[in-house]
């Protein structure tokens, strides 16, 4: 008896948590972590400098790789050998929104680490030399390699039609705007401020990470928080001639606001990716889907609005037209869905946002989102919103997307492809 | 490493700490620096810096697109004068004033950077 009860007091003591036990507030900087016992920690500094922000095009892409370079304190090779000695990985991400910079490392070595973050936060040098030798070229190889990806470029170009500026600037920079060390340094004086950062710790207690924090970020400047023009949604078509991958088509609809339950149950709905493997899955595009084509539902919540949409591609036009009608119509039949694919897309999304958050990297990100905004940092909220959306809820969210003017990309042979009218749009 | 040329050792520095000693030393820098003659050709000092070498390669490659128009003008303008055999007209000598070392802070910034890479290459390292 007593036995049983102690290993269950272990087993519930071992249940891994899913959220951040409580953001605290040190000097100034937001704080949070949580430790499950793993073997390695990771902190990540979530920075509010995505390229939403950004005040000259491609800035915050040079940001981004200017992380790690020389500092006031060590030069750039001496903090790449001397995290290789420690045996941590430095890696830093952009997205439209958020900046993260991460150090991933042996437990222990979290004094040196979140020093080798800080240090580019308050003192990074931002030389010349630097940007032209280590900095543009890997800029320029990341925009490269990503134009060259009819998928990426056809959301790029959706973002710019949908959102124009804030949200709708490119996230990685082009050769045709260079940009200078002058300009990337300016940027990161401005979004590099106490109230713009959030420190995200996993694997590492929150008491030993806050006193980092305090040491290292305490002489942070406190200036106002970055701000940028609340997004609106636009929407319009474009066409653009490619001729390496497949032929793709992007319909995409937008919403303005903090994302919604609705929207990520209608994607849960639609998603015509099968849970099973060689099935063809249950969703209502699945089964007009020609085999050469593929379609994905596409959906991308930011702070203050949403993009939804399809991703068509296809072998040739005929079968992107043949898909890309399908989606349509199935997004105009979704508004009278019956109340049992209801409940199976909303335990689809449930999952879909659960799962989102189990690896290190979408932990940081999706929660570090939330402990920025000053919301509270687990997915309780996320999931009871998901629970209560109901069948009138739901079609008149759909609705709602469809009398909205509609985001359509063509990318590939615009002679082929199809016009938004012709796909039912 | 270079043993002599403007790149090798120098006791410029630890002359120049001595305060009485200052002035002299300046009077008869002036005069070699004039009697050198490249600033009758319009070279600044920091031309004559031997560039065949991979630091210096490197230190020049990070000089401003100016900085590199300019070096390059004085380079042909020397050049033309060296066929010529004559120095140019007085009024065009580089003035005391603009003969600044605009390329030996990137040198030695760069074999700075040379030495730290030499030091983490060869490094011992001890678990404490």
């Amino acid at each position: 008896m007593l036995a049983a009860r102690t290993s269950a007091a272990r087993n519930a003591s071992r249940l891994l948590q899913r959220n951040f036990a409580s953001v605290v507030d040190t000097a100034g900087v937001k704080v949070a972590a949580v430790d499950n016992g793993e073997p390695t920690s990771a902190v990540t500094f979530l920075v509010k400098a995505g390229s939403r922000y950004e005040n000259k095009p491609g800035v915050a892409h040079a940001l981004q790789n200017f992380a790690f370079k020389s500092t006031a304190k060590r030069s750039a090779i001496g903090t790449v050998r001397e995290a290789e000695l420690y045996g941590g990985v430095l890696s830093s991400s952009l997205s439209r929104e958020h900046l993260a910079l991460t150090a991933a490392f042996l437990r222990g070595d979290e004094s040196f680490f979140v020093d080798v973050l800080s240090s580019f936060v308050t003192e990074a040098k931002f030389t010349r030399h630097e940007l032209n030798e280590y900095v543009a070229p890997v800029c320029e190889a990341e925009s490269t390699s990503a134009a060259s990806n009819p998928a990426t470029r056809a959301l790029e170009l959706a973002h710019g039609l949908a959102f124009r500026n804030g949200l709708g600037s490119p996230v990685l920079s082009t050769a045709h705007n260079p940009v200078t060390a002058e300009l990337v340094e300016q940027y990161a004086s401005s979004v590099f401020s106490k109230n713009n950062i959030a420190v995200l710790g996993t694997g590492i207690s929150q008491e030993a990470l806050s006193k980092l924090v305090e040491k290292s970020l305490g002489k942070l400047a406190a200036s106002a928080a970055v701000s940028s023009t609340p997004s609106s949604y636009f929407g319009g078509e474009t066409r653009v001639e490619n001729y390496e991958g497949p032929q793709t088509v992007f319909i995409g609809f937008g919403a303005t606001g903090a994302p919604t339950a609705e929207l990520a149950v209608l994607a849960a709905h639609l998603n015509p990716q099968p849970s099973v493997k060689w099935s063809k899955g249950l969703s209502p595009i699945s089964a007009d889907v020609p085999v050469t084509a593929s379609v994905q539902t596409v959906l991308l919540p930011y702070s203050d609005a949403t993009l939804f949409g399809f991703l068509v591609q296809g072998e040739t036009a005929a079968d992107v037209k043949t898909a890309a009608a399908a989606a349509v119509s199935a997004l105009k039949a979704a508004g009278s869905i019956k109340a049992e694919e209801l409940k199976k897309a909303v335990a689809k999304a449930k999952f879909a946002a659960a799962s989102s958050i189990e690896g290190r990297v979408g932990f940081a990100t999706t929660l570090g989102a939330k402990v920025l905004a000053g919301a509270p940092s687990n997915l309780d909220g996320t999931l009871s919103s998901l629970d209560k959306v109901d069948t009138s809820a739901f079609s008149n969210a759909s609705a709602a997307l469809l009398k909205a003017k509609p985001t359509y990309v063509a990318l590939g042979d615009v002679q082929q492809l199809p016009h938004a009218d012709e796909v039912g749009l | 490493m270079t043993v002599f040329g403007p790149l090798g050792p120098s006791l410029a520095p630890y002359l120049r700490s001595f305060k009485g000693f200052r002035s002299a030393l300046k009077t008869h820098a002036d005069w070699y620096a004039n009697l050198a003659g490249y600033r009758r050709m319009g070279l600044k000092y920091d031309d004559l810096l031997v560039e065949e070498r991979p630091d210096v390669e490197r230190a020049i490659s990070r000089l401003t697109p100016r900085q590199i128009y300019d070096r390059t003008y004085r380079f042909k303008r020397a050049s033309q004068q060296s066929i010529l055999h004559k120095d140019l007209p007085k009024e065009e000598w580089l003035p005391a004033a603009e003969d600044v070392r605009y390329l030996k802070p990137h040198v030695e910034e760069v074999v700075k950077e040379d030495a730290e890479r030499a030091v983490w290459d060869n490094i011992a390292v001890s678990r404490k």
